[in-house]
């Protein structure tokens, strides 16, 4: 066996083709499945390109790297990983053929696949200079003439409105994204759920893509997969989902507003953390004349606890009853608090928390010495959920300035693998509309850019011949 | 897009057809390879960065770390039909090109193609036709020679096969060496193809090497005939 140190044409052309041969059966609405499974029983099904080509144990290094394109490319644009893929397969296998069927200048080149290597590195230039000149303009004069254009309002109107008659060819669009992802049984419900999600996110005098691209971002915080139910119980939920449940008691208190302070560092001052240095003396009655006065660790943490004291009082005075931390509290914090007849959710995820002060327009503390109105958010309502088998925190956010109408999505699923591939085809065809709406005017489009990946990954790798 | 640069000076053949088949040929294995590796992919295959020795093509490993390679051990090889060693019909096939390249140019030098002591009558000895090998009758042959032992017993049947040669066989001294090495050919992979069946655990492996050893019995018996 012999390492790949020269990368011929071949080569290329056979490692594209297995990975064209891979992907061929999921593609198009008629396309079948691909079902993974792990030794640990773990199943993923799958009719994505990206997530089956990423799911493959590929050494090759040339197949690594068209995967990673791929991976990239899907990113960008949520769909099309599997028409990367085959129009990739068909350039270079027509490279190819035009590369052999030129006459092998001999005298030039020291053997016939240097010949061939030069021809087809001369054929990929040429369609990149194409793709980059050529391109914008043909698909402008030839292609947009027979094509719709989808715009924001048709994707948020609702499908009632008389006013808004091209909304059906904007659930038409989703409606078939979702086929080639989900099947065709529940493509029209999904499509109607996520036009019915932007709807709710749309910001006021806010550009589409802003919408778009705010959901994208968020779109872990927003969404909640809950396995064991049909698809069709998806839906949405007015408010914030919060994914832990909460440490202490949640008091069934009716009062409102509900009061709510976001934490990021620990209440409770640590013991010990890394790379301090705790000095402990004896401590006692009997003190030297000229020593100082050393503490013992008995006082110190009596010391701390009693600071804790402090900053509870100082948050009951402010009306707070909820407490939402990202690091998890020390027990003395969850005593006093349930004391104090507050709840505690602790270990909330980064996104999340940063979601809520978004929401709520309220920053996190820092310092917990340090407590402002500022900090303190205002909620509707903050208890228990329960959905599927966990049970999760549902916060609901009171007079918002934007009258944004936050939302979170469940999303529903008989086992792990189909909730999984149902959350990832929402998230897809939220990238997918992004750039749809994307404004084409300051931003090289992505049938350019699409190009672009293809032909540096053809002319960068017929370079190695 | 410009096809034909300004420095090509010499004219362009197109493909024949013969070449145009072999290229449909070649391009219908690419294809069912890729098929099959994708499909190895699919199972759970690895694709190393490595390729075969022996045909290039990219190699997969299995969860036991076993390399193999697609077109060597599944697929037939589109060049060893045409090998005189390894293919019956092949080896039938020069010896008879080379009988008419001999005879046409000078057909007073047929006598001397029989060397040896054997008789003039046997000089012009007719080659059959590698359709007609498997039940030709060459007038006047020696006395049959005892079947060709099959395997598993490979090494005792080229024991048994080289003193029963009779060396008054009536044959063209062009023609001996070629049976010869064809035989040897047969039997080594015969021998291969035996030991590949008794370590092999895929059930299309088995079926296909046990219907290479039928076509090496067969051609073992149509050289034998022939040499006769």
């Amino acid at each position: 066996m012999q390492p790949v140190e020269h990368l011929h044409l071949k080569h290329v052309l056979q490692t594209v083709c297995v990975l064209e041969a891979v992907v061929l059966r999921s593609f198009g609405p008629e396309g079948g499945q691909v079902l993974f499974t792990r030794d640990t029983g773990q199943a993923m099904l799958s009719r994505s390109g990206t997530r089956i080509l990423t799911a493959l144990r590929l050494e090759h290094p040339l197949a690594r790297m068209v995967v990673e394109c791929v991976r990239k490319h899907s990113t960008v644009t949520g769909d099309g990983s599997k028409t990367f893929i085959l129009l990739l397969a068909s350039l270079l296998r027509m490279i190819h053929t035009m590369a052999c069927k030129e006459p092998n200048v001999y005298h030039t080149y020291n053997s016939r696949a240097a010949a061939e290597a030069a021809t087809a590195r001369r054929l990929a230039d040429e369609l990149l200079a194409f793709a980059l000149e050529e391109l914008d303009d043909l698909i402008a004069v030839r292609v947009v003439p027979y094509g719709l254009c989808v715009s924001w309002k048709d994707i948020t109107a609702k499908s009632q409105s008389p006013a808004y008659t091209n909304c059906h060819y904007a659930q038409k669009l989703l409606a078939s994204f979702f086929h080639t992802r989900l099947g065709h049984t529940h493509c029209d419900f999904i499509s109607n759920l996520t036009c019915e999600l932007l709807r709710h996110w749309k910001f006021k005098n806010d550009l589409p893509s802003s919408t778009l691209q705010f959901v994208n971002d968020n779109f872990p915080a927003l969404h909640t997969p809950v396995l064991g139910f049909p698809i069709s119980c998806s839906r949405l939920i007015e408010g914030q989902v919060i994914h832990r449940d909460f440490a202490t008691p949640c008091p069934q208190t009716d009062c409102q507003p509900v009061k709510a302070v976001v934490f990021t560092g620990y209440l409770q001052q640590k013991l010990l953390s890394a790379g301090n240095v705790l000095k402990v003396g004896r401590g006692g009655q009997e003190m030297e004349a000229n020593s100082k006065k050393e503490k013992s660790i008995v006082e110190f943490s009596a010391w701390s606890e009693r600071s804790l004291e402090c900053v509870i009082a100082n948050l009951q005075r402010l009306g707070v009853s909820v407490l939402l931390s990202a690091v998890k509290q020390t027990a003395a914090v969850l005593s006093l608090a349930a004391q104090a007849e507050m709840c505690v959710v602790e270990c909330i995820s980064k996104d999340e928390l940063s979601l809520f002060a978004h929401l709520s327009g309220t920053t996190p503390v820092s310092d917990c010495w340090m407590i402002e109105p500022v900090n303190v958010a205002t909620l509707t309502f903050c208890r228990p959920i329960l959905l599927g088998v966990h049970r999760y925190v549902h916060v609901a956010f009171h007079d918002l300035e934007e009258r944004v109408k936050p939302c979170s999505l469940v999303i529903c699923g008989p086992g792990e693998g189909q909730t999984d591939q149902h959350a990832c085809a929402f998230q897809d065809a939220i990238r997918m509309l992004l750039t749809t709406c994307r404004p084409m005017v300051h931003q090289p489009s992505s049938r350019v850019r699409w190009s672009q990946a293809v032909l540096y990954l053809l002319v960068g790798h017929l370079s190695f011949s | 897009m410009a096809l034909n640069g300004d420095d090509e000076d010499f004219a362009w053949e197109p493909p024949t057809e013969a070449e145009m088949k072999v290229i449909q040929a070649r391009r219908e294995r690419q294809d069912k390879i890729s098929k099959l590796m994708g499909d190895y992919l699919l199972k759970g295959y690895k694709m190393l960065g490595e390729c075969c020795d022996v045909c290039g093509t990219i190699l997969l490993q299995d969860r036991q770390q076993k390399n193999y390679c697609v077109s060597c051990q599944e697929l037939d090889s589109d060049i060893d039909k045409d090998n005189p060693a390894l293919n019956a019909q092949a080896a039938l096939s020069q010896v008879r090109e080379r009988q008419l390249a001999a005879q046409s140019p000078a057909p007073s030098q047929a006598p001397e193609l029989s060397g040896g002591p054997s008789s003039s009558s046997q000089a012009s000895v007719s080659v059959p036709r590698p359709e007609h090998c498997e039940g030709a009758a060459a007038g006047g042959r020696a006395p049959p020679l005892p079947p060709p032992v099959p395997s598993p017993s490979p090494p005792a049947s080229t024991t048994t096969l080289a003193p029963t040669r009779p060396p008054v066989c009536p044959q063209s001294t062009a023609l001996q060496p070629v049976l010869q090495e064809a035989e040897d050919a047969v039997l080594t992979k015969l021998r291969w193809a035996t030991t590949q069946l008794q370590s092999s655990a895929s059930l299309e492996a088995s079926i296909q090497l046990c219907s290479l050893i039928a076509s090496c019995a067969n051609s073992l018996r149509s050289l034998k005939e022939l040499s006769q």
